[in-house]
């Protein structure tokens, strides 16, 4: 009869190996964002502070426009849009994109700003639904409100590139808050480097917990709520350490939807936003990095961290769960459509190293780990792997997991100290320990469910239900 | 495999550990912020008393009475809201109390920021040492950005280099700020001849000479036409274009032929800044070319062509309506949306 265990022992050897090496990978690629993220803190340009800001760079500033897609946001348009009327930045206008909504909010907007019908001439550069209408506001000639069909977010974005007319735009989200200094310290790159700055990211931090008047965060606390909580050293993660590391090397894959600024030729170039992308940020800044390398011109993408856009985190599981299988989607979407830059020699850094990332981390990851979490123990369990082996598992899920978040701490408080007092430090450092037990295993569940979705080509968006910055709201 | 668990603790113990120090000297650093900030308060109260009584002695008692760090930083920003008289004796009362001293000490040793700043302040106090030390950071700055802030601060305290020399000093890779524009724009008229000189050569770079080149048309405007002129058909479409927009704003006599030779040009932004310097000097006789430049492929030229044919008042208008009811194409299209912008009816 065939024994069959020496089979078993091989598979599971191959299986274990495959998970291990690929949690190695992560882990390397995490330690490798780390001390590159740490050597371009220290070495960063200079940050001016914000009362010095406008008398160093105010006359120098380019224009920007802001665009501000907006649907089903009745509740806090107005009070959003009075915020960014505020913003501290010499020369810009606002753009809102109703796309279609279903409630009040363009009538809000109308009333709270004595919106007229205008024509404006625009350059019908990149495609979307059609616009039913331009407006005005004679209480303020830098606000403009675009109301056109509904096509989704890309598809509002573009309808506000080809409306506004500033060299430079800045992609908001409707109900985040930026920071009165947060456009003149984004601009700083565009100012200092004209002709080579194409994008640059900014950081998001979350403002559940902070205490929110008139549309600013005037006291920055932490969130009650455990959830936010992980949240907050998750951002701190992907912000900090990867997308500094990564911007320092030009190799920044990234800049959020959230709170973005872009040189309109070169998005334009490009097509501007794929519509009906789950990940268009991301699409876009593979676009960008694609065309540029295409033509061969110098250029640089960049993610500076003191420009900050508060955003509302989700405070209930199911749905971080929806934002968070979205996000998968949206990177399987991308890596598979750019596949062909895959460690491809003509895209360099972005290929290798960029790519490289998003398989290790986006595509394998979560799979693997999954995988792992059900196969290592029950290996053991049947006496198949060694404990050393177990023992290496635990130290790439658990271990090195607490070793990464606290790092990232580490270079938060060493060089930015944004979390204005000692206590709240320490509690994050209790955060960072503990996200590591379920919080993590909870996430790469959820980004497994993506990656279902991905492969049934389920394509819903799904509802962000908020409770408001500012108030409560759905 | 065990190698990999060992070094897993270890790592996460010894995060775990910097972190704790992190927080402990966090803590020390909250009770010191809370002691600067008060007398920051005093300070900024004692300042306020200065403009009302200029009691000079009373405050610098109240400046040498907080630590100089606190004094520079609550005095710069608060000198820079003052003029004239109240200015210049609030800055004496700074030099007496030797607060540049320390500026120039951070001129030298401080972090990025820090060094920008102390060359902004050294401007503002000017005091006896500050060419000194802003020339010497000129020289042997490591930061590109700390070299542009102290060619503005010379600038502003009338001890800039010669320019070629300055540029040389910022380098090439700096030759690329914007904030070059501010230096330029803060430029003594005297030395204008110098702007004029480095925009003229070929060997530098475009961006600085077109930025040369906007800054001579706001500030020395019309002694320069002829250099303008001649620029105007510069092999650089950066530095056409920044001559032509010189030429909309000073004018020139022979404008319109070197508009319509802009016109043709191969690059878009010199087509559109022609366009509209024909616009801004109201040359209703180049309403032909300005028609055609309606059908251009580039949307920016086509709306700055739109723009000075309505500039020129009914004449334009006349002729944007007669493109508006002609034939389907892009001049019509851009003719229809120039004559429709604005409030609807």
């Amino acid at each position: 009869m065939f024994d069959w265990s020496q089979e078993i022992v091989l598979v599971a050897s191959i299986l274990s190996w495959f998970i291990i090496v690929t949690g190695l990978a992560q882990t390397a690629v995490y330690l490798l964002q780390l001390i590159i993220a740490g050597y371009a803190l220290s070495t960063r340009p200079p940050v001016a502070r914000s009362a010095l800001l406008w008398h160093r760079y105010g006359d120098v500033a380019p224009p920007i426009a802001l665009l501000v897609p907006a649907y089903n946001e009745e509740v806090n348009v107005v009070e959003s849009v009075h915020s960014m009327l505020a913003l501290e930045y010499p020369n810009f206008e606002v753009i809102v994109i109703n796309d279609g909504s279903k409630d009040q909010t363009l009538q809000r907007l109308i009333e709270g700003f004595k919106l007229v019908k205008f024509h404006r001439p625009y350059e019908e550069a990149l495609t979307h639904k059609p616009i039913r209408g331009l407006y005005s506001s004679p209480m303020t000639e830098r606000l403009f409100v675009v109301d056109k069909e509904n096509g989704g977010k890309a598809d509002a974005q573009n309808a506000g590139i080809n409306v506004c007319r500033a060299p430079l735009f800045c992609v908001i989200d409707g109900d985040s808050i930026l920071e009165p200094d947060a456009l003149m310290r984004a601009a700083q790159p565009f100012i200092d480097d004209p002709e080579r700055t194409i994008a640059v990211g900014g950081t998001i931090r979350i403002a559940n917990g902070s205490r929110i008047e008139g549309g600013r965060v005037r006291e920055v606390r932490l969130p009650h709520r455990l959830l936010p909580l992980l949240q907050v050293v998750e951002y701190l993660r992907a912000f900090l350490m990867a997308r500094l590391a990564w911007s320092r090397i030009n190799t920044l894959m990234l800049v959020s939807g959230a709170f973005g600024v872009f040189r309109r030729t070169e998005v334009v170039a490009v097509g501007g936003f794929t519509r009906g992308s789950m990940g268009e940020d991301l699409d876009l800044v593979i676009k960008l990095h694609r065309h540029m390398m295409d033509i061969g011109r110098k250029y640089s993408i960049q993610f500076i961290p003191e420009p900050v856009c508060w955003t509302e985190a989700p405070e209930s599981l199911r749905v971080l769960a929806r934002q968070r299988t979205r996000w998968q989607r949206g990177a399987l979407e991308c890596f598979f459509r750019y596949r062909s830059m895959l460690f491809n020699p003509r895209y360099g850094r972005v290929g290798f190293l960029g790519f490289g990332h998003i398989l290790v981390v986006d595509v394998l990851g979560p799979i693997s780990e999954v995988l792992g979490y059900v196969l290592i123990p029950a290996f053991w369990l049947l006496g198949i792997l060694s404990t050393e082996y177990l023992l290496a598992f635990t130290s790439l899920v658990f271990t090195y997991g607490v070793c990464v978040s606290v790092c990232s701490l580490v270079l938060e408080e060493a060089e930015l100290q944004r979390f204005p007092r000692a206590r709240d430090l320490a509690v994050l450092t209790a955060v960072a320990v503990f996200e590591n037990f379920g919080y993590r295993q909870l996430n790469n569940f959820w980004r497994v469910k993506g990656w279902w979705q991905y492969l049934r080509a389920d394509q819903s968006w799904g509802e962000m239900t908020r409770t408001g910055l500012t108030g409560p709201k759905k | 495999m065990l190698y990999i668990w060992h070094l897993s603790i270890l790592l996460s113990v010894l995060s775990l550990a910097i972190m704790l120090l992190l927080i402990v000297r966090r803590v020390l650093h909250e009770r010191r912020g809370t002691a600067d900030a008060d007398q920051r308060r005093s300070l900024l109260t004692a300042l306020i008393a200065f403009t009302e009584n200029r009691d000079r002695e009373a405050l610098k008692a109240a400046l040498l009475a907080v630590p100089a760090r606190v004094a520079i930083d609550a005095g710069f920003e608060f000198i820079s809201l003052l003029r004239g008289e109240e200015h210049d004796e609030l800055v004496a009362a700074f030099n007496e109390c030797g607060l540049p001293a320390l500026v120039g000490t951070q001129l030298e040793k401080g972090n990025g920021a820090e060094r920008i700043h102390a060359a902004e302040m050294l401007a503002a106090l000017r005091s006896e040492n500050a060419v000194a030390s802003l020339l010497s950071a000129l020289d042997r700055d490591r930061s590109r950005e700390v070299r542009i802030a102290v060619a503005i601060a010379l600038c502003d305290v009338g001890a800039l280099p010669p320019l070629v020399i300055t540029l040389r000093k910022i380098g090439v890779a700096g030759q690329r700020s914007r904030r070059l524009i501010e230096l330029f724009r803060r430029f003594p008229p005297k030395r204008f001849d110098e702007l004029r000189d480095y925009a003229g050569r070929q060997d530098a770079v475009p961006f600085i000479r077109a930025a040369a080149i906007d800054a001579l048309a706001r500030a020395g405007g019309f002694q320069f036409g002829e250099f303008f002129a001649r620029a105007a058909s510069d092999r650089s479409p950066e530095v056409a274009a920044a001559a032509l927009r010189a030429l909309g704003l000073t004018g020139h006599a022979n404008a319109p032929a070197i508009l319509v030779r802009a016109m043709e040009n191969s690059g878009w932004d010199v087509r559109a800044d022609a366009a509209d310097a024909a616009g801004r000097l109201g040359l209703s006789e180049l309403a032909a070319p300005l028609a055609q430049l309606m059908d251009d492929e580039a949307w920016t030229v086509r709306y700055a062509a739109a723009n000075a044919l309505r500039s020129f008042g009914q004449k334009g208008e006349q002729l944007l309506r007669e493109i508006a009811v002609s034939e389907v194409s892009r001049s019509q299209r851009t003719a229809s949306l120039i004559l429709a912008e604005g409030p609807a009816a």
